[in-house]
């Protein structure tokens, strides 16, 4: 026992002498080691992207089991990452959920008391001995058909279940994040305030900035899913559309592109000067 | 001879295993709900009966179930009691949930699951009225067996049978809170008239944004007497 | 004690839990064509109780992925199937392995049909059978033809080019098969819906002349909101019984 915490994290039942508990730290790391999902909470509704590395030149990216987005309800769907068979759980249980709330109570459950139930559970996982948390992150958007607003919710291994204006997690979440702050999604002026048509462009435009920065995945195919619930979507959970989609990744490259040439033009006019 | 009748009957041998109904305490009734421009106007008699023996005459038929709802209870007295409380219950448990008011549908929903699946052991016909930010006042009828009916205005009870006519051609949308009371206390006051099970006072129970209004007429200030 | 038990036992035989045994809220028939390029179904809108018309504006037509669904009989058995196929309709399209394309819907009419059927017997194997005829109209999922077809509340199924349940069965059918061509459009299945709707309020005591009638073609699925029917009473309004004088002498 080298340091202070070694042998505390063999079991989620225990703590360690300075508080912690290792096997939460660690599932977070699974998440950590995944691709990136984005969530944006915009004026008019919420939208949500992955971006799935190929890993082998051989994957169908469309194929069902890589699935990375789901629809929970109607009005509700999850963007997950870490192991995705862990996360395929939590996606199953937030589709029982949503169709126990419907049995009982006649109505859409409201996204936040789906998050808050999702938080439980994820959470129990982290309490015993037994039990393995989970290696799985999942940001989840829904719409509230009492009171007509969207909420973009992030599930972590260890039971938090916040609210965001915007959110990344997975491997790239430091710089989305960085990218998002730039959005100032959470000034919530008339002005600053982005619609989901800019957000989706931007959701896209922070995934493949992510994947051109990263180098283990140079050159290697990437694909992006996304879905939102806005009015085009009649306030469903829903892919966007493959025209939009083709639209958002042109913009974001263009974008990119762009940023690039100012980028090597400063360089150079730094260079002259 | 309440108990001697129950007990006798309380026999799981027998083809009514629950000891149901015969000389079972009933709120043989009249209730009314009704929308009106800014709320829901409720309305019942007082009289709770035990064959032609009336128990109370000064019952209270308006049930409390959330804040801005109520339910009007007609069948079996401890049959509606018994839901009524757990409708009550689950409730309060999702106003902790989710930290807003129930909407009335809701709770029309929660009554249905119960008489619905439990139909062959109940004998309950419950009005839900009230009032919820999102659809304003709303009337739900619970029906025996547990159909779930909105309606633009609910009766119940075995004096309802008496006044469908009478509300058929009086009631309208959007009335004013005055006129919708007016309307509740005669068609229950001519409902009282004509069903031995319903009489004493009318109990009208206002439900609003702005809160509630309790209001009772006693058996001799109704604004139809019985018929000479 | 056994003695009595067993007096009591041989009086009351094995007593099972006893269920619902008969319809409380009931809805009267509703009827179905296939025509050119569609299917379409009627039914009135009033429910009854024993003999008291209860509501006259529910809705006794449901759609569910681009399927129509028609009930008669109990009221609260059909609010149950409805929410049992919106719940399993959910659950096919969120289901964590489906891939799907586009508008496809998961569950067509003929596999609605077919899964209304295994819960229909197995309800009815339970002694305890949702009291109800319901109609089923869309498409055929494997053909792409259209469909139309009945499940009862025993889980027995019929598919035809004509469908009738309650008193429809006796006083609507003779005139469907009557009139009914495979090449009739839109136009001439409407008035037939039509016209056997109104014999059925003329003779049906449990009908109504407050109708909604649906279709599905081509282009989806339509319900129609509640309209009133015409009715005829030529003929009837100067009835006079025989040996009844006119005006007194």
């Amino acid at each position: 026992m080298a340091s202070s915490g070694s042998g505390y994290d063999l079991s989620a039942a225990t703590f360690s002498p300075d508080g912690r508990i290792f096997q939460v730290e660690y599932a977070g790391k699974a998440v950590e080691n995944a691709g990136t999902v984005i969530g944006i909470h915009a004026k008019d509704g919420v939208v949500l992207g992955v971006a799935k590395p190929l890993y082998h030149k051989m994957i169908v990216p469309t194929t069902a089991s890589y699935k990375r987005i789901h629809t929970v309800d109607v009005h509700a769907g999850v963007a997950t990452t870490g192991f995705l068979p862990d996360a395929r759980v939590l996606v199953g249980r937030a589709q029982e959920e949503a169709a126990d709330w419907q049995e009982h109570y006649g109505s859409k459950v409201p996204p936040h008391v789906l998050a808050d139930r999702l938080g439980h559970y994820v959470h129990y996982f982290t309490l015993h001995g037994a039990l393995r948390p989970f290696g799985a992150s999942c940001v989840l958007g829904g719409y509230d058909v009492d009171t007509k607003e969207c909420g973009l919710y992030m599930l972590e291994p260890n039971g938090a279940a916040y609210k965001y204006y915007g959110v990344a997690t997975g491997k790239g979440k430091q710089v989305a994040k960085t990218e998002l702050e730039k959005l100032n999604l959470h000034k919530q002026d008339a002005e600053s305030s982005m619609d989901v048509a800019t957000a989706v462009k931007n959701v896209a435009k922070i995934l493949i900035l992510l994947h051109k920065e990263n180098k283990d995945s140079d050159g290697k195919p990437m694909e992006l899913e996304l879905s939102w619930i806005c009015e085009a979507s009649k306030w469903k959970h829903a892919p966007i559309p493959k025209d939009v989609l083709t639209a958002a990744k042109e913009w974001a490259n263009e974008q990119l592109e762009e940023e690039d040439e100012d980028d090597e033009e400063e360089e150079e006019a730094m260079e002259e000067g | 001879m309440m108990s001697a009748s129950h007990s006798s009957m309380v026999n799981p041998m027998s083809s009514n295993p629950y000891g149901l109904k015969e000389g079972e305490v009933s709120t043989g009734t009249t209730i009314l709900a009704m929308p009106f421009d800014g709320g829901v106007m409720l309305g019942a008699d007082t009289r709770t009966s035990m064959g032609s023996y009336a128990t109370s005459r000064s019952t209270d038929k308006i049930t409390f179930l959330s804040d801005h709802i109520f339910c009007l209870r007609s069948g079996s007295a401890a049959d509606t009691q018994a839901i009524s409380d757990i409708v009550k219950h689950y409730l309060s448990h999702l106003t902790i949930e989710t930290g807003r008011e129930p909407l009335v549908k809701t709770a029309a929903h929660l009554m249905k699951n119960i008489v619905y699946s439990n139909k062959d052991s109940l004998s309950a016909g419950v009005i839900i009225a009230g009032w919820d930010p999102v659809e304003g006042g709303q009337v739900f009828n619970v029906v025996q067996g547990g159909s779930c009916l909105k309606q633009s205005f609910a009766l119940g009870g075995s004096g309802s049978l008496f006044i469908y006519g009478l509300m058929d051609s009086e009631f309208k949308e959007g009335m004013t809170q005055d006129e919708a009371r007016a309307l509740v206390k005669k068609a229950i006051s001519h409902a009282m008239a004509r069903d031995g099970s319903s009489g004493g006072m009318v109990r009208t129970m206002t439900v609003t944004a702005e809160g509630n209004k309790r209001d009772v007429t006693p058996g001799n200030e109704l604004p139809f007497g019985p018929v000479f | 004690m056994w003695g009595m038990n067993h007096h009591h036992r041989s009086s009351a035989p094995a007593d099972p839990k006893s269920h619902t045994t008969r319809p409380i809220v009931t809805g009267a028939s509703v009827l179905g064509v296939k025509y050119n390029g569609g299917v379409m179904l009627a039914a009135d809108t009033l429910l009854s109780y024993g003999s008291m018309a209860k509501t006259m504006n529910a809705s006794r037509l449901m759609e569910i992925d681009q399927t129509l669904i028609g009930a008669s009989g109990e009221y609260s058995d059909f609010q149950a199937i409805q929410e049992m196929l919106e719940a399993k309709s959910l659950q096919m399209q969120s289901g964590l392995l489906q891939e799907r394309e586009g508008d496809e819907p998961p569950m067509t009419a003929r596999s609605m049909w077919n899964y209304l059927r295994v819960v229909m017997y197995h309800r009815r194997n339970k002694m305890n059978p949702l009291w109800n005829s319901v109609v089923v109209a869309g498409k055929d999922g494997a053909t792409g033809e259209f469909f139309l077809g009945n499940v009862d509340r025993l889980g027995t199924t019929v598919e035809d080019n004509i469908m009738a349940t309650g008193f429809g069965a006796y006083m609507g059918v003779p005139l469907l098969r009557e009139k009914w061509r495979p090449d009739m459009d839109e136009g001439e299945a409407r008035a037939l819906l039509e016209d056997c709707m109104k014999v059925l309020y003329y003779r049906d005591c449990r009908a109504a002349s407050r109708i909604q009638l649906a279709k599905v073609s081509a282009d989806g699925v339509l319900i129609s909101e509640p309209y009133e029917l015409e009715t005829s009473w030529a003929g009837s309004t100067d009835y006079i019984p025989l040996n009844t004088p006119l005006a007194l002498p």
